[in-house]
């Protein structure tokens, strides 16, 4: 309740104002409670007025007391009860209404004591005479006969009849349509009760999807029950209902349709026909049903792989050659030489950095051939780990598999085999824990989903990386012929096996530092043979020197060497080489296991990598620790290239899938791509680790022109080739 | 477990203003946001999603909605929409 200065009642009122007639109940409470005020009065009025069509239209709207104490509320309240006595109202609105007038009384009453105090007091009382108001103008449209007009009307009167009877006809009317202007429309607020749908399903669009389902389940019920159930059936499902039957297509429930027929549901158990028509209240799942669901673990997957996206986008659309959004290029400056492939793209894009800075960084940029560090794969689980061995996915070019294990003997810890997805570079999608560490891995192309994982004691396992489970399919550690020493390198090879009985198919080759290359099948669990036994050769330095005694030769404690690595010929498989730990490569045939069709000698130390060319088939490198990198001819027993750039081990050698003069090394501090086109003396690019991590690996991406390096912390950085 | 790490790690990328899982009656389930913010969008994105879902199904019923992505100036928002959940996350992928 609020009162103004003078004691006014200015009591918001709501504008709407509840039917008396439906929800007199109410009402009657109110006026019962003898609180019979002005609000409730002044309601009471303008809500019944409100109901009347317009005969008492004035006195919408909020009273103040002035305006009762006039004969004119006696009026509308007899209007009121003669209204309601015209339509089909029962006597209790007439109790209200009389009992309203029972109350303007009292208020009529409650004015009285005022009067009387105020009689003694001498009012002055002002008597004027206000302007005419005229209310209503009613032009005559009689004239008498006897005023000064009449004959003009006369004449006007019969013009005029004369004008309708010969409009009929006339060219000279001629029949016109008409159009009523609309109004300015008035805006009127209005306020309403909240509608309460009853049941939601009912009020909604008859959408095509909402038809194609009810018909599918109608079709799916039909197909199991009776037909004469059938349609009532489909009828007593909501739509939302038959939608969630839809979406458990494989699972078998009772149908509990309100027939409750429970003889139906033998017939039911059918996994290919979705019917559960189960009431949508039992469909809610809870909040831990749904958060454990696989489902939602699905989604998150995929959710977390477009995070990825975003965050990486224009590093991984110039991995994929893809015009980078510039939405993501943020502002930043650029201070080290990596990151100003941004004034390459984008030339107007100017950094808050000195003019010679960055005249000095475009110009470079445009020249040299660089390494773009694009991104890396890294998560805190392979921290600290050193990785040994990547490998491409053959199907699926964007899966990389990782093998993380130590090389030196001191420092075994367990090893782990990761398979990255280049659509998350930050946690991987499958990671499989041994306990030695991997040294080598592969995958396999005529089964794209089988990792062959080789450890640092000797077992080769191999594990399916389609299936979420940690461990290895198969496991070589119960083999007879397994290797003793750590597996150097693993390949798939697809040979004719024609000879031997078997198809065409594909081998799993291994060599490692007991000296044997062993081939791998599958029958009945893993089981090898060997193709070859690396035999030690004496050392030929030790030559009988002019005035020396003659030297006894040594005494091996093995008589085999151990291998470090094997490459097939690109072209014929049977061909392959092996480097040794003693420096030597040999040239062996699958056909032959005693002996060496060819050895190579040159290198001082192990054989680190050996890789044939991809386009030129007599070509091949070799690299060791002796820090030299020799370009061989097959037929040619002495290299005819040799590389020295550093004084490290070279750990790794690859050659470039796209180009035919283009190789990588990694040595142990930095990576250096030559490029045999443009110099044999030293390399074109080099890029420097970052401290305290050593490179390790090189692979390059078969498809674009990036190179993935991986280093003794469990990073995988990939960096992309600029101007090469 | 998993689902928690994977959860973990959303959160933890860079630009990830929050993530919300909402159940199909369109009540947040689980959320790394505020009140106020949570409540906001699950009732604005429910009914974009609703009527996303139900354009692509009229155009044609055995079609269905896999993912819904709003780019805007300053974020995105992402959701994984299903029969029984809607997973939301809003990302400011610039930051």
């Amino acid at each position: 309740q609020i009162f103004d200065d003078s004691g006014k009642d200015v009591t918001p009122q709501p504008l709407f104002h509840l039917d008396p007639n439906t929800i007199h109940p109410k009402q009657s409470k109110l006026f019962s409670s003898q609180d019979a005020t002005v609000a409730h009065g002044s309601e009471m009025l303008s809500s019944i007025s409100i109901q009347q069509t317009g005969a008492t239209a004035s006195f919408v709207g909020p009273f103040t007391r002035s305006t009762f104490g006039s004969s004119s509320i006696s009026k509308s309240s007899q209007s009121t009860l003669e209204s309601m006595t015209e339509e089909t109202e029962e006597s209790i609105v007439r109790r209200d209404v009389s009992i309203s007038l029972s109350d303007y009384q009292v208020r009529r009453e409650v004015r009285e004591p005022l009067t009387e105090e105020s009689l003694n007091k001498i009012v002055a009382i002002y008597l004027t005479e206000t302007e005419t108001m005229e209310l209503l103008d009613m032009p005559a449209v009689m004239v008498s006969v006897e005023t000064e007009e009449a004959q003009s009307i006369r004449e006007k009167n019969e013009a005029y009849m004369m004008l309708c009877k010969n409009r009929a006809g006339n060219d000279q009317y001629v029949e016109r349509m008409m159009q009523t202007f609309d109004e300015a429309p008035k805006n009127k607020e209005v306020q309403c009760e909240k509608i309460n749908i009853a049941d939601a399903d009912i009020a909604v669009m008859a959408t095509t999807w909402d038809m194609y389902d009810t018909f599918n389940s109608e079709e799916t019920i039909a197909l199991s029950t009776k037909a004469a159930v059938g349609g009532p059936v489909s009828q007593s499902q909501s739509k939302s209902s038959s939608q969630m039957s839809l979406s458990r297509g494989q699972e078998t429930g009772m149908s509990k349709n309100s027939f409750g027929k429970d003889s139906y549901s033998s017939t039911i158990i059918d996994v290919d026909n979705a019917i559960v028509a189960q009431i949508p209240e039992e469909e809610q799942k809870s909040a831990e049903e749904i958060l454990k669901s696989e489902k939602f673990q699905q989604d998150l997957f995929v959710m977390e792989r477009i995070l990825m996206q975003n965050v990486f986008q224009p590093r991984q659309a110039s991995y994929r050659q893809l015009p980078v959004l510039t939405v993501y290029i943020r502002p930043v400056q650029p201070k080290m030489f990596c990151t100003n492939y941004y004034h390459n793209k984008y030339p107007d894009y100017k950094p808050e950095v000195s003019e010679n800075e960055e005249f000095k960084a475009v110009s470079v940029k445009t020249k040299t051939p660089s390494l773009d560090r694009l991104w890396s794969f890294t998560c805190e689980l392979t921290k600290g780990h050193n990785v040994s061995s990547m490998a491409w996915n053959k199907k699926n070019l964007d899966i990389l598999a990782v093998g993380y294990g130590q090389f030196d003997f001191k420092e075994q810890k367990g090893g782990l085999a990761c398979c990255w997805s280049l659509k998350n570079p930050v946690w991987p999608e499958r990671i499989f824990h041994f306990e030695s560490g991997v040294t080598a891995l592969d995958f396999s192309e005529a089964s794209p989903s089988l990792l062959a994982v080789g450890l640092y004691d000797g077992t080769v396992a191999i594990c399916n990386v389609q299936s979420n489970q940690d461990t290895p399919v198969l496991d070589s550690s119960d083999c007879n012929n397994k290797h003793i020493g750590p597996v150097w390198e693993l390949k798939w090879i697809e040979q004719d096996r024609g000879t031997t009985g078997d198809d065409k198919g594909e081998v799993l080759i291994s060599i490692s530092a007991d000296g044997r290359v062993t081939k791998w099948h599958i029958r009945k669990g893993l089981d090898s043979s060997d193709l070859m036994k690396l035999k030690r050769t004496g050392n030929e330095k030790i030559r009988k020197l002019p005035g020396d005694k003659e030297k006894k030769s040594e005494a091996f404690i093995s008589r085999q060497a151990p291998g470090m690595c094997f490459d097939f010929h690109p072209k014929d498989t049977n061909i392959y080489l092996a480097g040794t730990e003693e420096g030597q490569i040999h040239k062996c045939s699958c056909s032959y296991n005693e002996q060496f069709l060819d050895t190579y000698k040159a290198h001082k130390g192990p054989v680190y990598k050996i890789a044939w060319s991809p386009f030129a088939h007599d070509v091949f490198l070799s690299c060791s620790a002796d820090w030299s990198i020799f370009l061989w001819r097959q037929d040619l027993s002495k290299p005819v290239l040799s590389f020295y750039s550093t004084t490290k081990a070279v750990h790794s050698i690859r050659w470039s899938p796209k180009s035919a003069t283009l190789f990588g090394t990694v040595n142990e501090g930095r990576v250096e791509i030559w490029d045999l086109s443009v110099s044999i003396l030293d390399p074109i690019v080099v890029s420097s680790a970052g401290p305290g991590a050593k490179l390790t690996t090189l692979l390059f991406a078969q498809t674009t022109d990036c190179v993935l390096i991986g280093d003794s912390d469990g990073q995988v950085s990939v960096y992309e080739l600029e101007n090469i | 477990a998993e689902v928690e790490e994977t959860l973990k790690r959303i959160q933890s990328q860079k630009g990830v203003q929050g993530i919300i899982v909402v159940n199909a009656e369109g009540i947040p389930i689980k959320t790394t946001m505020d009140n106020a913010t949570t409540v906001q969008y699950t009732g604005l994105i429910h009914q974009l999603v609703l009527k996303a879902r139900s354009t692509v199904r009229d155009i044609d019923p055995q079609n269905d909605l896999t993912f819904l992505r709003v780019r805007s100036k300053k974020n995105e928002i992402m959701v994984a929409p299903d029969k029984e959940y809607f997973l939301i996350v809003i990302q400011n992928p610039t930051e």
